[in-house]
């Protein structure tokens, strides 16, 4: 289905919604066609195909609000979808807070934000499998430890969003995105294995890293972790390089959602306009980069995608807040969900933060979820590399680190100047002055 | 007739699909395309309802409907896999021709044969739901959660927000194999789970419960769950209002039954799947036979318990689920399979090929994962502990198979002072390696529990129902991460 019959569906299930006795209602649609080629040690191991629908229809009777999904398209079963909702809806409660966001704030312009590449619709079966091998035989030649191989894989995916309500929005994109990812496992003297991977994603087939740079990264991954060592229980700095400083800056973030807000289960409840970071810290969301990953035209309930700044110069500026989390807080809503999220890059090299730590630990991996939004308590299983008198010194591993969120983002000393990057989620390096590293 | 074809699983297909069994075999062979490969289709219809309640508001209710149908050709150790939404018999071929396309890259020596323990030879019958859950009115379900929310803002007035929802699913599960296996499961499954916000001041502290399996409705009311769910939640928060920073290092750990069984769902549970293994992938690969745990550990997988979370009455390839002992005194005695994985090391699967639906292809998946009950009493085990830990709560856990590094978050726990539980300390992630974590189990109690039925499992990308087991159990030398001295 293309995205004008996607379209006529859409007002099609708004229609019906009304028809059948909704005061106001919304539907949201995806389709998506993805493939995923996986090979190892240099043979196909497998290959999917998905041709996946969904549909979610929201409707409310005044104030009481309902939503449907179905994954079947044809117009009779859509009827009795919605048949089954308004049923739904008349046995629920009010809730004074329910509704579609406000007419005058959904979106009239829809940017074309240039998402969709056709050279991968184009892309034969066989050249994705080559890229696969090329990375997996990349990871596996660069050192004679990697003794195994997890595989490597290339996927790429075509979808098409809609969104419409009975206020009169209706909106649809189309995007693709692909990815390529290599994982090896290397053996070191004592047969303890290691395992590690490197991945790469775009909207852009031509802008994907190459096999041999994905393979490689990989490689270098997980040689490095060999020969790991547990070490001491002590208080030291801690540098979490860009994909872990990412993965810190997606928490943090996550604690600024209204949802949590309303249920006054945040480390930022009434914390809008005070210093909650090193004032250093900008921390920007734009959804409207042009091809990058994170980027969406219009939101989930119709409304711009906007960009904004969550923390300027250490202070909160803003919750992330839905139209239903706006009511409650008696806010206006901004869109919710983050798209491109980062945090704006400092001017320090990677070396030069690394040479300030006498001794301290350079973070490349983390396990487990470990943050509670509530009591900002952080603490996660670990792994990296130990820093000694400013430069890198040996792998460790079994270890945690631990420390409180707000303390943390207040005492960021060092920002990188690592570029932004294409991901969802960008942080450039950054250096925290004292975690709680838990060893022997 | 062949003994393996449910005529109920014909009836159904005929009537939802207007599938006939001709059509099916006609897909099977299209999907196989070779006489070395295997095929499965996997059909799936079901229904899936929640509601919740917060801060005394009923939130919106939903229900979303599922329904499709996945097609998956192997040959040796590759597999071709596609699904489509929209059933019939057009886009079914579609399906099985993009999933058979695999073919051509293998050559299958090791072909899957019928087992000996195949289809519905041995169909049980776990998890009988007398009254269907769909048929709970929303009424019903939101004076529930009423009630819940009262009973708890009236134990404490700290209580400052009440989190409580329901869930409810009824799936249709039908699978079709080309060693001419036609067989249908119905699963049912109910979760209640309750959050409460506790605040004293600045300090704010979250306390949850949760419970359910394939049961029905009146699983809620029975023994007051839902009112021991609620006392839990709010109990847990306010007790953690008093919680000290966790401590950092390595000390003895005492996790207590039930839930705690996490443990030995991610250091022991995913490295023995057979996926890891063949592939000498896992910390365990190559240890058949070799005593990998401390003797006082027997750990099993067990599909087969009435009414579980993680119980199956067959696997989603339609093999019946087994018991499995997987440690017996410390000794590794058989790893988790599904039918290729099991096949390409020239066994018959243990009946944990599972997958999250029919988008996806198996996996080598856990069922309910346990460990069997020892002698001591849990008042003897904390009693022998001077200076340690004392988790009952957890959160998640996760594993690197390769390595063996696993951790898993205590949400609750309290410190052991001189053989007494002393504070409770904030929640802290705890570490260490399979391999020697195994090893240094001390004391194993003689108060197992199973988990009250909440645990869902992640693996390449897939998430399935699971349940855990454990007694109270003495480990040596976890590192434990918190912040304090």
């Amino acid at each position: 289905m293309n995205n004008h019959k996607l379209e006529q569906l859409a007002e099609f299930v708004i229609k019906e919604g009304l028809r059948l006795g909704a005061t106001d209602c919304a539907v949201s649609m995806y389709i998506g066609d993805s493939i995923t080629t996986e090979v190892r040690l240099g043979e196909v191991e497998k290959q999917e195909g998905a041709q996946e629908s969904g549909l979610t229809f929201t409707g409310y009777l005044g104030k009481k609000s309902v939503s449907v999904s179905s994954t079947n398209f044809r117009r009779d079963a859509l009827t009795k979808l919605i048949r089954q909702a308004i049923e739904m809806a008349k046995a629920t409660e009010e809730d004074q807070f329910a509704g579609l966001v406000d007419k005058h704030l959904l979106a009239t312009n829809i940017p074309d934000l240039d998402l969709f590449d056709p050279a991968l619709e184009k892309l034969a079966p066989e050249k994705k499998i080559a890229l696969a091998l090329a990375a997996e035989k990349a990871a596996r030649l660069y050192d004679p430890r990697i003794s195994n191989s997890d595989g490597a894989s290339f996927s790429n995916t075509s979808a098409i969003v809609v969104y419409a309500n009975s206020l009169g929005f209706l909106g649809s994109y189309q995007s693709t995105s692909c990815g390529l990812s290599a994982s090896v496992i290397a053996t070191d003297e004592n047969n303890v294995l290691q395992s590690a991977g490197w991945y790469s994603g775009s909207r852009f087939f031509s802008t994907l890293l190459s096999p041999e740079e994905v393979g490689i990264e990989a490689a270098k991954r997980t040689i490095r972790q060999l020969g790991a060592r547990k070490v001491e229980t002590q208080q030291v700095p801690v540098i979490f390089e860009p994909t872990r400083a990412s993965r810190l800056l997606t928490q943090f973030v996550s604690a600024a959602n209204g949802d949590s807000i309303y249920n006054r289960s945040s480390i930022f409840l009434d914390k809008v306009g005070e210093l909650i970071a090193n004032p250093a810290v900008q921390i920007i969301d734009n959804p409207l980069i042009p091809q990058a990953l994170g980027s969406f035209p219009f939101n989930r309930e119709g409304l711009p995608a906007v960009k904004r700044q969550i923390v300027k110069d250490g202070v909160l500026q803003t919750y992330l807040l839905t139209g239903y989390a706006a009511r409650k807080l008696g806010l206006q809503p901004n869109g919710g969900a983050t798209g491109n999220l980062s945090i704006t890059p400092g001017n320090m090299s990677f070396d030069e933060i690394v040479g300030t730590v006498k001794s301290g630990l350079l973070l490349t991996g983390t396990f487990g979820s470990g943050f509670n939004p509530v009591t900002g308590t952080y603490s996660v299983g670990a792994n990296g590399i130990w820093i000694e008198n400013g430069e890198l010194a040996y792998p460790v591993h079994e270890i945690t680190i631990a420390g409180n969120m707000l303390e943390m983002f207040k005492s960021i000393e060092a920002i990188g100047n690592d570029p932004i990057t294409t991901s969802p989620v960008s942080s450039p390096t950054l250096k925290i002055t004292s975690m709680m590293v838990a060893g022997k | 007739m062949n003994t393996n074809i449910n005529q109920e699983a014909l009836a159904f297909l005929q009537s939802t699909y207007k599938l006939s069994a001709d059509q099916l075999e006609k897909l099977l062979v299209l999907a196989t395309n070779s006489k070395n490969a295997y095929s499965d289709i996997y059909f799936q219809v079901g229904t899936e309802e929640g509601i919740s309640l917060q801060q005394g508001s009923i939130m919106k209710p939903y229900r979303n409907l599922t329904g499709g149908a996945g097609v998956r050709s192997v040959i040796g150790d590759k597999t071709g896999y596609s699904f489509t939404d929209n059933v019939n018999y057009r886009n079914l071929a579609k399906a099985a021709k993009t999933a058979g396309a695999i073919v051509k890259y293998g050559s299958g020596t090791e072909a899957i044969k019928e087992s000996s323990r195949s289809a519905s030879s041995q169909l049980k019958d776990l998890y009988p739901v007398e009254e269907t859950l769909l048929g709970v009115s929303l009424a019903e379900k939101i004076n529930l959660l009423r009630q819940i929310d009262e009973l708890v803002r009236a134990l404490d007035e700290r209580i400052t927000n009440v989190t409580a929802n329901i869930y409810v699913s009824e799936e249709i599960i039908v699978i079709a194999t080309s060693l001419d296996e036609l067989v249908i499961d119905r699963r049912p499954m109910l979760s209640l789970g309750v959050t409460c916000l506790a605040e004293d001041g600045a300090n704010k502290q979250i306390g949850r419960s949760a419970g359910g399996g394939r049961v029905d409705f009146s699983f809620v009311y029975e023994d007051d769950r839902w009112q021991s769910f609620a006392l839990e939640a709010a109990r847990d928060a306010i007790n953690k209002l008093s919680a000290k920073d966790a401590p950092a290092g390595e000390m003895t750990v005492v996790l207590g039954s039930g839930w705690p069984g996490i443990l030995v769902h991610e250091a022991i549970g995913h490295p023995l799947e057979l996926d890891f293994n063949r592939k000498d992938a896992s910390v365990f690969s190559k240890s058949l036979d070799q005593k990998v745990a401390s003797e006082l550990c027997t750990l099993v997988d067990d599909g087969t318990i009435a009414d579980r979370r993680g119980s199956l009455n067959i696997d989603d390839e339609g093999t019946p689920t087994q018991r499995t002992v997987l440690i017996e005194d410390g000794i590794l005695k058989n790893y988790m399979s599904d039918r290729m994985n099991a096949a390409l090391v020239g066994k018959s699967s243990s009946g944990n090929g599972r997958r999250e639906s029919y988008r996806f292809a198996p996996q080598p998946r856990m069922t309910n994962t346990f460990m069997l009950p020892g002698q001591s009493t849990p008042e003897e085990i904390i009693s022998s502990v001077k200076h340690g830990l004392y988790a009952f709560s957890f959160a998640d856990g996760q594993v690197d198979v390769a390595s063996g590094n696993f951790t898993f978050a205590a949400n609750g726990a309290r410190m052991i002072r001189d053989g007494k539980l002393a504070e409770y300390v904030n929640g802290a992630t705890l570490i260490d390696n399979a391999a020697k974590a195994l090893k240094n189990i001390s004391m194993v109690g003689n108060d197992f529990a199973l988990d009250k039925g909440i645990g869902n499992c992640g693996k390449g990308g897939q998430s399935v129902p699971v349940g855990v087991g454990m007694p109270t159990v003495r480990i040596n030398n976890l590192t434990v991460g918190g912040t304090g001295k």
